[in-house]
Order: C-alpha cells, then sequence, then structure tokens
C-alpha cells in the first residue's frame, strides 16, 4: 500500500500501544478504587476518558483519509462537529438525570 | 540554524515595532494588576487554590503554546507537514492516571512540590535526589524557552546597531540575555496571579492571532482547496513517516514525546502542576486537563504549526517568494511578515513572544517554588534543629523566593548553551525531554501506583538508570541500536529521540528489580545488620559505589568496564538505601498512592468527607469578630448544601466571569438562625477579596 509507512503503520503503532497504556491506565485506577464508577460523577468522567480516546482516533483516521484523497475533507470537519454536539449533549442529559 | 539554510533580519517595519511595545505595555499593565493580590507565597506560587476550570484552562494555552512554540512547529511544519501536529495529540493516553491518580493525591496530599512528595512516600534522600533532577528538568526548560525566544527575535532585529558611535553587533545570546531581564522583572514582582491572569489574556490573543494568520494565509495562497492541492501528499499526512528520517520519525517522536513527553508535562511540569494546585478543587483541574486536551490542543495544533505549511504552499507556488531553503527556525516570522499587513504582523509578533515568555514566567515561578520548598525549608528546618536558625516568616521567604527568580533566570540563560547549536529548536527540546524525564516519571508512576515500590527502588530508578542512560548516550551503537525501530544513527547526534525508549525501559528495569527482589535486600541487610562492624562496611561501600557513579559519569573505562561499574551501582544501591533508609510501607503509603486515595481525603479533611451531593447556596456575608477559621451559615442553609459540622466549604464571589479570584476555602462552623447570611471575620473577607454588597455562592467540597 503506497504511503503505508508514512499513515496506516504509525497510526496502528499509536492506537495499538497508546490503546493498550490506556486502557491499562483506565483498569488501574477502577482497580485502585480512585476511579470509583459508582460514583455518577466518576462514571461521567469515565465517558469522558472513553469519548477522548474516540475522538483523537476519529480524527486520525479522518485526517488520514483526507491526506489519501478518500473523503472530503468538509465532511470530516463535519463529521467532528458532530461527534462533539453528541458528546456534549450527552453530559446535558446525565446532568438532568442527576439532579 | 541549518548550515546552508537562508536567514533574515530586519523583517518588519516600525509600526510593527509601536505595535508590539504597546502590546507588551498592556500586557505587564494588566499582569501588575493582579500581582498586588500576591500577599503570600502560597499566593505567590499557586495562586491561592481558588480559580474555576475555564481560567485555569486559557491561562494553560498561553503556557503550552508558548512551551510548544510557534517557532519549532511551524519549523516542522515547513519541512514535514501537518505531521507536525503530532506531538499536540498524542497526550490522552496518560489522562487516566493523571486525573484518577497524580492529581488528586498532590491536592489531597498538600504538597507544594514534586520532591516532598518523594520525601513523604520515600524518605529525605528520595527528595534530594528528585530535587536535583527536578531542578535540572526545570532549568533546561527555561533554557529552551529562551531559545526559542531568542530564535523568535532575531528575525527582527538588525545584524547591528551604533549606540554612542560603537557598533553592537546583535547576536542571539546577547538577544536572549535582554528578554531574560524583562521576563526576570515581570515574574519577580508578579508571582502565580499574574502570570495565571497574563495568561488568561493571551491565551484567547494567541488563539485569535494564530487562527487569523492561517485565515490570511489560506487567503494569500487562494483559498482552502489551492492550499490542500499545493501540499504534496506527505506534508498532508497527521503522522509522520514510521523510522525516517532520523530527525524526525513517528516511532522516535511517538516514544519521546507520547510516552516521555506527555507523562513529563502532566506528571512532573512543576509549572503545569501548580496551575492545576491552584484550581479550587480536584474536579475542577480535571475539567481543567480534559478541555485542554480533547479540544484546546487539537487547536492550538493549528495555530503553531499554520505559518509552516503556508510557507511550504508559497514555497511550492512561488519559490521566489519563499525560498525552500529558508531557515525552518525563522519560516513563522518570514511567513507572518508577507501574509500579514504591517501592525498585523507587529501584533502576531507580539502575541508570539508574550506567550513564550508566559511559559518562561510559568517556569520561573515553578523552579522557584521547587527552591523554596525544597533547598531553602530543608536547609532552614535542619539549621532550627542544629540551634543555628531561627523561624523565617512568610514576608522573608517571599523575598527568598524572588531573589530566586532572579538566579533561575540568570541559570536558564546559561543553559541556552546546551542546546543552542542543535539544527532546530524541536530537535533540542526532543533530545532534552528524552534524557531528563525518564527516570523522575518511572519513579512518580511507580510510587503512585505501587504500593510495594520503597527507598530503595526509587533510589535505584535514579541512581542507576542515570547511569545506564549514561552509557547508553555513551555507547548508542550498543545500548540504544536494539531499540531503534530501524532508524538510521546519526552520528553527530545519535537517536535523538529513540533513546527515549531506551531510557524509559532502563529506568523501569531497575524499578522492577529493584522491587521484585525486596524481600532478598530485607534479608541481606537484617544479617549484615548483626555484624558489629556493619556500620562501617556500608559507609566504605557507599563512598566506593560513589566513586564507580563518577567514573561512569566520567567515562574513563571502556564498554565492559562503564557496563560492569553500572551493574555494581545497581545491586549495590538499595542495599545501601535499605540499610540506612527507615522505611515503613503502611505509613509512607498512607493517602500517598492511588489505592489510599479516600485515605487522602479523609487526611486533607482532618475527618471522614461527606461525598452527599448538596445545592449551591447564594448568601451575603456579614462581618463577625472571631478568632477561628471557620465560617456560620443558617441551619436550613447547610441542610440544602447538605453539610455538617466540619465540612470544608468553599465561598465565592457570584460573578462567575472572575473565574474565582474573589473566593476562600474554609470550614462550615455552629449553625444560626439567619436564612441567607454567612458570617465570616475581617481576616476571610480580606483574604477572598470580598466586596460590600456583591452577592456570595457557597458550596460543600466535602
Amino acid at each position: 500500500m503506497e504511503y503505508f509507512s508514512h499513515s496506516w503503520l504509525p497510526f496502528m503503532y499509536q492506537y495499538g500501544l497508546g490503546g493498550l497504556l490506556f486502557i491499562a491506565g483506565i483498569i488501574i485506577t477502577i482497580r485502585s478504587g480512585s476511579l470509583n464508577l459508582n460514583k455518577t460523577s466518576h462514571w461521567r468522567w469515565f465517558w469522558t476518558l472513553i469519548f477522548g480516546l474516540a475522538w483523537y482516533m476519529s480524527l486520525h483516521a479522518s485526517l488520514t483519509l483526507a491526506a489519501l484523497g478518500s473523503v472530503n475533507f468538509a465532511f470530516i470537519l463535519m463529521g467532528s462537529v458532530i461527534i462533539v454536539s453528541i458528546f456534549g449533549a450527552l453530559q446535558v442529559i446525565n446532568r438532568k438525570r442527576i439532579k | 540554524m541549518e548550515t546552508g539554510a537562508a536567514t533574515f533580519h530586519n523583517i518588519g517595519t516600525t509600526t510593527d515595532w509601536v505595535v508590539m511595545v504597546i502590546y507588551f505595555l498592556a500586557v505587564m499593565l494588566f499582569g501588575s494588576y493582579f500581582g498586588r493580590y500576591t500577599k503570600t507565597t502560597s499566593d505567590f506560587f499557586f495562586g491561592g487554590r481558588r480559580f474555576s476550570w475555564w481560567l485555569i484552562t486559557m491561562s494553560i494555552v498561553a503556557t503550552g503554546v508558548g512551551s510548544h512554540s510557534f517557532v519549532k512547529y511551524s519549523a516542522k511544519g515547513f519541512q514535514h507537514g501537518i505531521s507536525s501536529t503530532m506531538t499536540y495529540l498524542n497526550d490522552w493516553f496518560f489522562v487516566p492516571f493523571f486525573m484518577f491518580g497524580w492529581l488528586p493525591i498532590l491536592v489531597y496530599s498538600r504538597v507544594r512540590s514534586i520532591p516532598e512528595y518523594f520525601e513523604k512516600r520515600f524518605s529525605p534522600s528520595a527528595r534530594f535526589l528528585a530535587t536535583i533532577l527536578l531542578l535540572f528538568y526545570m532549568i533546561g526548560y527555561i533554557g529552551i524557552g529562551f531559545l526559542t525566544l531568542g530564535k523568535a527575535v532575531i528575525p527582527m532585529l538588525p545584524k547591528a546597531f551604533v549606540l554612542f558611535g560603537v557598533t553592537f553587533p546583535v547576536t542571539l545570546m546577547g538577544a536572549i540575555i535582554v528578554i531574560a531581564i524583562i521576563t526576570g522583572v515581570y515574574i519577580t514582582f508578579g508571582g502565580q496571579t499574574a502570570v495565571i491572569f497574563t495568561d488568561l489574556l493571551q491565551g484567547f490573543i494567541l488563539l485569535f492571532a494564530g487562527f487569523a494568520l492561517f485565515f490570511i494565509g489560506i487567503s494569500y495562497v487562494g483559498g482552502f482547496d489551492s492550499f490542500w492541492s499545493l501540499l504534496p501528499t506527505e506534508w498532508k499526512l497527521p503522522l509522520a513517516d514510521f523510522n525516517k528520517p532520523p530527525g524526525f520519525n513517528f516511532v522516535g517522536i511517538f516514544w519521546q514525546d507520547a510516552i516521555a513527553g506527555s507523562i513529563g508535562f502532566l506528571f512532573m511540569n512543576q509549572g503545569l502542576i501548580m496551575r492545576f494546585l491552584a484550581c479550587k478543587n480536584v474536579n475542577e483541574g480535571r475539567k481543567a486537563a480534559a478541555v485542554n486536551i480533547l479540544f484546546i490542543l487539537p487547536l492550538s495544533a493549528i495555530v503553531v504549526g499554520n505559518a509552516g505549511w503556508i510557507g511550504k504552499a508559497i514555497s511550492v507556488a512561488s519559490p521566489s517568494v519563499v525560498s525552500p531553503d529558508t531557515s525552518p527556525d525563522q519560516i513563522f516570522v518570514v511567513v507572518a511578515n508577507i501574509v500579514a499587513s504591517p501592525g498585523i504582523f507587529g501584533f502576531i509578533m507580539a502575541a508570539l513572544t508574550a506567550a513564550l515568555m508566559s511559559t518562561v514566567d510559568t517556569l520561573i515561578n515553578a523552579t522557584a517554588a521547587i527552591f523554596i520548598n525544597d533547598v531553602y525549608r530543608p536547609i532552614n528546618r535542619y539549621l532550627n534543629s542544629e540551634g543555628r536558625g531561627r523561624i523565617i516568616s512568610d514576608k522573608e521567604e517571599l523575598v527568598a523566593a524572588r531573589w530566586a527568580s532572579v538566579a533561575i533566570t540568570s541559570l536558564g540563560v546559561v543553559a541556552v548553551l546546551a542546546f543552542k547549536n542543535f539544527p532546530t529548536v524541536y530537535e533540542a527540546h526532543g533530545y532534552f525531554h528524552s534524557t531528563l524525564t525518564p527516570p523522575l516519571v518511572v519513579a512518580i508512576f511507580f510510587g503512585v501506583f505501587w504500593k510495594r515500590f520503597s527507598p530503595a527502588g526509587v533510589i535505584t530508578t535514579f541512581v542507576g538508570g542515570v547511569a545506564l542512560m549514561i552509557i547508553g548516550a555513551r555507547y548508542p551503537a550498543f545500548f540504544i541500536a536494539p531499540f531503534d525501530h530501524g532508524i538510521e544513527m546519526n552520528p553527530s547526534r545519535p537517536y535523538s529521540y529513540i533513546r527515549a525508549l531506551y531510557n524509559t525501559i532502563a529506568c523501569i528495569g531497575v524499578g522492577l528489580l529493584v522491587t521484585l527482589t525486596r524481600d532478598i535486600q530485607n534479608r541481606l541487610i537484617v544479617q549484615w545488620k548483626q555484624r558489629a562492624s556493619s556500620k562501617i562496611e556500608m559507609t566504605i561501600l557507599s563512598i566506593l559505589t560513589s566513586l564507580l557513579l563518577f567514573l561512569v559519569i566520567i567515562g574513563t573505562g571502556g564498554l565492559g568496564s562503564d557496563t560492569l561499574f553500572t551493574v555494581l551501582i545497581v545491586i549495590v544501591v538499595p542495599l545501601l538505601t535499605v540499610y540506612f533508609v527507615d522505611y515503613k510501607e503502611s505509613e509512607a503509603t498512607k493517602g500517598l498512592i492511588a489505592s489510599s486515595i479516600f485515605e487522602a481525603k479523609f487526611m486533607f479533611k482532618g475527618s471522614e468527607p461527606n461525598d452527599e451531593v448538596g445545592e449551591k447556596m447564594e448568601v451575603v456575608f456579614k462581618i463577625k469578630d472571631q478568632d477561628d477559621s471557620k465560617i456560620y451559615f443558617s441551619k436550613k442553609d447547610m441542610k440544602r448544601m447538605s453539610a455538617k459540622l466540619g465540612d470544608l466549604v468553599y465561598l465565592c464571589d457570584k460573578r462567575k466571569w472572575l473565574g474565582g479570584l474573589k473566593s476562600i476555602h474554609s470550614v462550615y462552623g455552629e449553625p444560626h438562625n439567619e436564612d441567607g447570611i454567612v458570617y465570616i471575620n475581617q481576616s476571610q473577607s480580606e483574604t477572598g477579596l470580598f466586596s460590600d454588597g456583591y452577592i456570595l455562592v457557597a458550596e460543600k467540597e466535602m
């Protein structure tokens, strides 16, 4: 594949190894009790953390696709805005539930 | 400067200089206004632990963007394209560890500096070594900041100027010294509150200036489609080539920045940590970190790198306007000058240099905090214990902090000498991070998340890890090459980035080995202590080990002897530590590791934390003559806040745009019956900067 060592290989390395470290971080903090999923606020933080990883993965994947000419750049921007909006909406819904 | 690269002088017009001077004066006046809120060393260093997340988020923009700099990312953007954003978009992996490990421990254990954590968690000797490593790291960082500032302003200055008939050449070091004097004066008299508010203003301005340059530049090259089509495919990809070239490759930068750099920045950058500690509580710190990393960093990546991308597009379309040979470290200034009109260029340059000054200010303030907390106070405590000292007042400490700022600024200028010969600031910074962060990063990580990690582990990680790093740097083809992922070794600067992988593995290996063999060390030392001459023998062994470390540092032997000495150091240091350091694991880890966060909260409050969710209450304050540090609400108000006697409370001016500047932390006292009224004393009113007639908002902390 053309540009493989410049596009998907670093992507896989970054999110493979980085993803493992991230999951290890989530597991260790949950097992140590510092991230306590029984608390509503911590549950929200847990999903914020997961969203963050997905957000960055989609950002890098979209930019790679755009660079390789696979998708329209505007589509990526639109997708990013939608993801952020959904996340924001979920936060608001969660907050209302707590009240 | 890269050999053969085209360099510039005298860029800009008189209008630009006028705009720059006005900008600087305005920013300094703005900072000085808030500097008047600095009354104690706590205010000077931590801004009084009172601010809202949004204020800290924006103030971090100026620090983060400044430190990562327009100069170095524009340089890499020009050389390699959009992959210059890599280092801004790889910080999320360690956020769980930070938000739910390091941050709450720092806040609840009330430590003022990272070395202080090492003393509480391990021993005074661990603190001593951590202080040395951290001071090296911080002063080196200040040096990088000054170098970047110098490189940013040099293109705008003439080659020489004449004063009283004498010609003075304008040199990089000369420019840096002048900048250092201005920076030092500002931070010395401002303190952390001034820095936070100056950074807040500059955070907004930086984003505005960066995007303004981006849109003006895009328009200059004929719109976004034209810009995008001018860039070669390699320049559009967001990640660099996996392992080439040696000066900019993905895998090296992943280990240097995403691993060592991200942990270093989040876990051991005292400047950034002090910002988070200035938040009103742990949750606000988490919000500040999340919003900054998720949304502000991607925006900042565009802000800092776009001049390089636009420069590349212009160099493809019109090589006569921007030469492909332009010095990468000057491309930001060159592009800004081409696409922006006079005045706008001055504004952009002012925003850039002021942001860089913010970074350096923050670092100087943070390093002064380390000096006061980990050198000045321990020495005074020691002198007092010997009967030769006296009690130092807070005012005297504040004066010492200001003098420390001056000395640190000077050392930062000296540190520039170590980095100024790298081809770009980016590579200097990469080399610096790869080399200095691993021992502390590994020690902090193991310390927070591994209960069994003991003083023997941490001290050997510092000493043995550094010895392994030194021999790795001396024999890279032997030690680092096995980890190089196919990166070609550049003999003049071998493995600038991927050395971080070797260094991290070396430090982790030492920490693991020592901790897993802890029981064997303890048994050996118990037996050894039964010998009558054990103390003399151990003292001699300490001297011999120091000698071995000295030999490794100066490198008198060959590969074999250096390796043998290092192995001996790794074997002997834990034994010496177990012998000399009195360590009780259950006491030392209480409230200082991730698995004891509840105990940490208990210790922070002094009683059982109250996590019941309550309402925020709007109240009016009244002054009451009282000597205690409590504040008094009505029974009904306390019930609505779900608060009990002795719980912690945060009282803040209702105006949200103040970001918590006018606020205090206190404890609930005996309730009264006047709803909507809170009784505080005169001192609390002054500390909180409360104004008569304004409504306050009270919320229970825990």
